[in-house]
């Protein structure tokens, strides 16, 4: 068994990330050196998609290998879901969860298979930054690790650290933002009322306001780039980052204004729903990059892959490694339809499937079918209807999975 | 307990918060009257205090208590269930205990058990309509959300209904978590969809964890003897567990652990958390 980490960033778009910067704009700096760094390491995956756009609805990919709505929309986890936690516990590992989410805490029955466990609901957090921030994450990484490593010890782990310091509210300090924009000057209030009157309300009429909404989002993503170098070196200098795979990815992005909404609402574009995704596992894989079409259920079963332990009928997805071995097929994703800070009583839920360039979204709401051809529309601005037979195809895959949890 | 030494000066400080919490309470019960004002009591140490301060002024201005209400849900510690028992019976109130029968009989009382939604009453349907639940069913478990909304908050509302109960009487207090820090001894509830509107009164703000267990002592008031052996915080059985095992809740950090850290997380907490996130 090998020691498996699972590094989850909030809210961080696949274009944040200076690795995947799309052709033409190289010359960008890069917000991210450090993660760039450690995906020239790495098996870099441009086309891994998240199974929904919003914490609630993705994390169940990536924890638990399973869709947000499996057993109907329900505020806890389901007693039925898996969790890779659990797995690992099982198989011998000792896992640590640590991370300042409230969706996916203790609360909401996310504890399940953690030995060590940190959800820092009891924290007091500030209006501003209404988290704990990746640094104090780090300490308790450092801290749980410490104790792990004590005296010798090298038994196996997993350890899952999620950060949230690229979630809204935006409210870099002065350094982080002078790198993305020397000339923006924002004081804290100015951007809490940005984050209240623009970012809560949805409102993207005013073009400059949503572009320093982006420049503070993009402040924010330098900032979690250094966390991250930290909790690097802080494997390193416990001596584990050699023997260890090394999983990086997002739940969501977020959106600017690119199909007229903000933040992350129960939409499936690729801004919200297409995650950077890197593994890192030097003994077992080379580096590389992957363009197939992937899905983010697809982590836990590599998690078990990487950590040498069975993997669990119930998970859904295929382990991504070995990578020749793996078979693409088509990635599904649900949740419901929000819009806005405030869930209306009448979300209904929204649905999308993809494989290879061709994506077809489904809103309940309006019983509308929307086709897009990545290749042709990477922007999805062209929405087609169901014309062609790959359409089609992904819609007579869709379909069988429409309310499907109400069926039994 | 015979070593719990309280000293005069903090005898006086002590005497100050009961006052207040007793001038909270006859000015409510001289606003709403006793017959329309009811106290929810759960054996904890916070409500045993604040039903005692609630006796002391019926008793000192001469007026009939006020409903006397404890909440079942269906996992309760057989301490706590005696303490009531008893306490009942030596201090004379007559116990009204509250249980929604409906969701015990839909899973046959088992912890655990499945409850399927189509086997509860309209009330207890509509109020998972309420909440938002739409799974067919859930277990009846202190973690599940549904499970806990139902065994709790529904039969306080019926009962606020039922008995035209126009103020609850409530033993929060401010150094539970920073949330209730803006709280005020009265608060109004506004109409509900199946909950009438009501005024919430909290005598007990003022008073800290410790001064809740030196005021117990002073005023030899029982407690349960779960306390003796480490719980800190008593809830539902499956999930209350004691802070710092063998150590008497009064002898441990009260400053400087957290109350409720053997308890699951406080749907308060959560809330507030998502709402600052701009989830809420």
């Amino acid at each position: 068994m090998h020691n498996v980490v699972l590094l989850t960033i909030d809210t961080l778009r696949q274009d944040a990330v200076g690795c995947y910067r799309r052709d033409g704009h190289e010359e960008d700096k890069s917000l991210t050196p450090f993660i760039d760094s450690v995906a020239a390491e790495a098996i870099r995956f441009t086309g891994m998609q998240a199974v929904g756009p919003y914490t609630q609805a993705s994390f169940p990919g990536i924890l638990t290998s399973s869709y947000y709505l499996d057993w109907g929309r329900q505020k806890m986890c389901p007693k039925e879901r898996t969790l890779i936690s659990e797995v690992a516990l099982r198989a011998g590992l000792t896992t640590a969860g640590i991370h300042s989410n409230p969706y996916i805490s203790a609360f909401f029955g996310w504890r399940r298979g953690w030995d060590y466990f940190y959800d820092s609901m009891e924290e007091e957090v500030t209006d501003e930054v209404p988290y704990v921030t990746g640094d104090v994450i780090n300490r308790k990484v450092a801290r749980w690790l410490e104790g792990h490593t004590a005296g010798g010890n090298s038994a196996p782990f997993f350890l899952w650290v999620h950060y949230m310091d690229v979630h809204e509210p935006y409210v870099p300090t002065e350094d982080y933002l002078a790198r993305v924009d020397p000339t923006l000057s924002l004081s804290p209030e100015a951007m809490m009322t940005l984050f209240r009157d623009v970012l809560l309300a949805r409102k993207v009429d005013d073009r400059e306001k949503v572009a320093q909404l982006r420049a503070l989002y993009r402040a924010k993503v330098g900032q979690v780039d250094d966390y991250t170098k930290e909790l690097v070196h802080l494997l390193q200098e416990a001596g584990v980052w050699e023997e260890t795979s090394f999983i990086l990815t997002s739940d969501h992005g977020d959106e600017f204004a690119e199909h007229g909404g903000l933040s992350h609402d129960g939409k499936f574009y690729r801004e919200l729903v297409t995650v950077p995704c890197l593994i890192r596992a030097p003994h077992q894989t080379e580096a590389g990059v992957s363009d197939t079409v992937v899905s983010n259920l697809d982590l836990p079963p590599t998690i078990c892959h990487v950590a040498g332990i069975p993997i669990p009928d119930t998970f859904q997805g295929r382990s991504l490694l070995p990578l020749d071995r793996y078979e693409a097929g088509p990635c599904f994703g649900e949740a419901m339809d929000k819009v806005g800070a405030h869930e209306a009583k009448d979300n209904v839920p929204t649905y999308y499937c993809q494989q290879g360039p061709c994506k077809v979204i489904y809103r309940e709401r309006e019983d509308r079918w929307d086709g897009y051809n990545l290749a042709e529309d990477p922007a999805e601005q062209e929405p087609r209807g169901m014309d062609t037979p790959a359409f089609e195809a992904l819609q007579a895959l869709l379909r069988p999975r429409l309310r499907r949890w109400e069926k039994d | 307990m015979a070593t719990y030494e309280i000293s005069k000066q903090r005898a006086q400080e002590l005497a100050k918060k009961v006052a207040t919490s007793k001038d909270v309470i006859r000015d409510a019960l001289e606003r709403f009257g006793p017959e329309a004002s009811a106290v929810t009591w759960t054996g904890g140490k916070d409500s045993t205090l604040n039903l005692w301060l609630i006796r002391q002024v019926c008793v000192e201005e001469n007026l009939p208590l006020p409903h006397i209400i404890t909440i079942d849900e269906g996992d309760a510690f057989t301490e706590i269930t005696d303490l009531l028992i008893r306490l009942s019976r030596d201090w004379h109130i007559t116990l009204e205990w509250l249980c929604n029968v409906d969701v015990l009989r839909a899973c046959q009382s088992k912890l655990g058990g499945e409850v399927k939604v189509a086997d509860l009453n309209g009330r207890n349907q509509q109020e998972l309509a309420r909440i938002e639940f739409e799974a067919p069913a859930f277990p009846f478990e202190a973690e599940s959300y549904a499970g806990n909304h139902l065994m709790k908050t529904v039969p306080l509302n019926q009962f606020i209904e039922e008995k035209t109960i126009t103020a609850l009487f409530m033993a929060v207090r401010w150094d539970e978590h920073p949330a209730r820090k803006d709280d005020t001894y009265l608060t109004e509830k506004e109409a509900g969809e199946l909950s009438p509107a009501h005024t919430r009164i909290a005598p007990i703000l003022h008073f800290t964890e410790r001064d809740v267990w030196d005021t117990t002592f002073l005023h030899h008031l029982p407690y349960c003897s779960l306390y003796e052996i480490g719980y800190r915080s008593l809830g539902v059985r499956s999930t209350s567990n004691p802070l710092a095992a063998g150590v008497a809740a009064w002898d441990q950090d009260l400053e400087h652990t957290i109350e409720r850290g053997g308890r699951r997380q406080d749907k308060e907490k959560a809330m507030e958390r998502l709402r600052k996130l701009g989830y809420m």
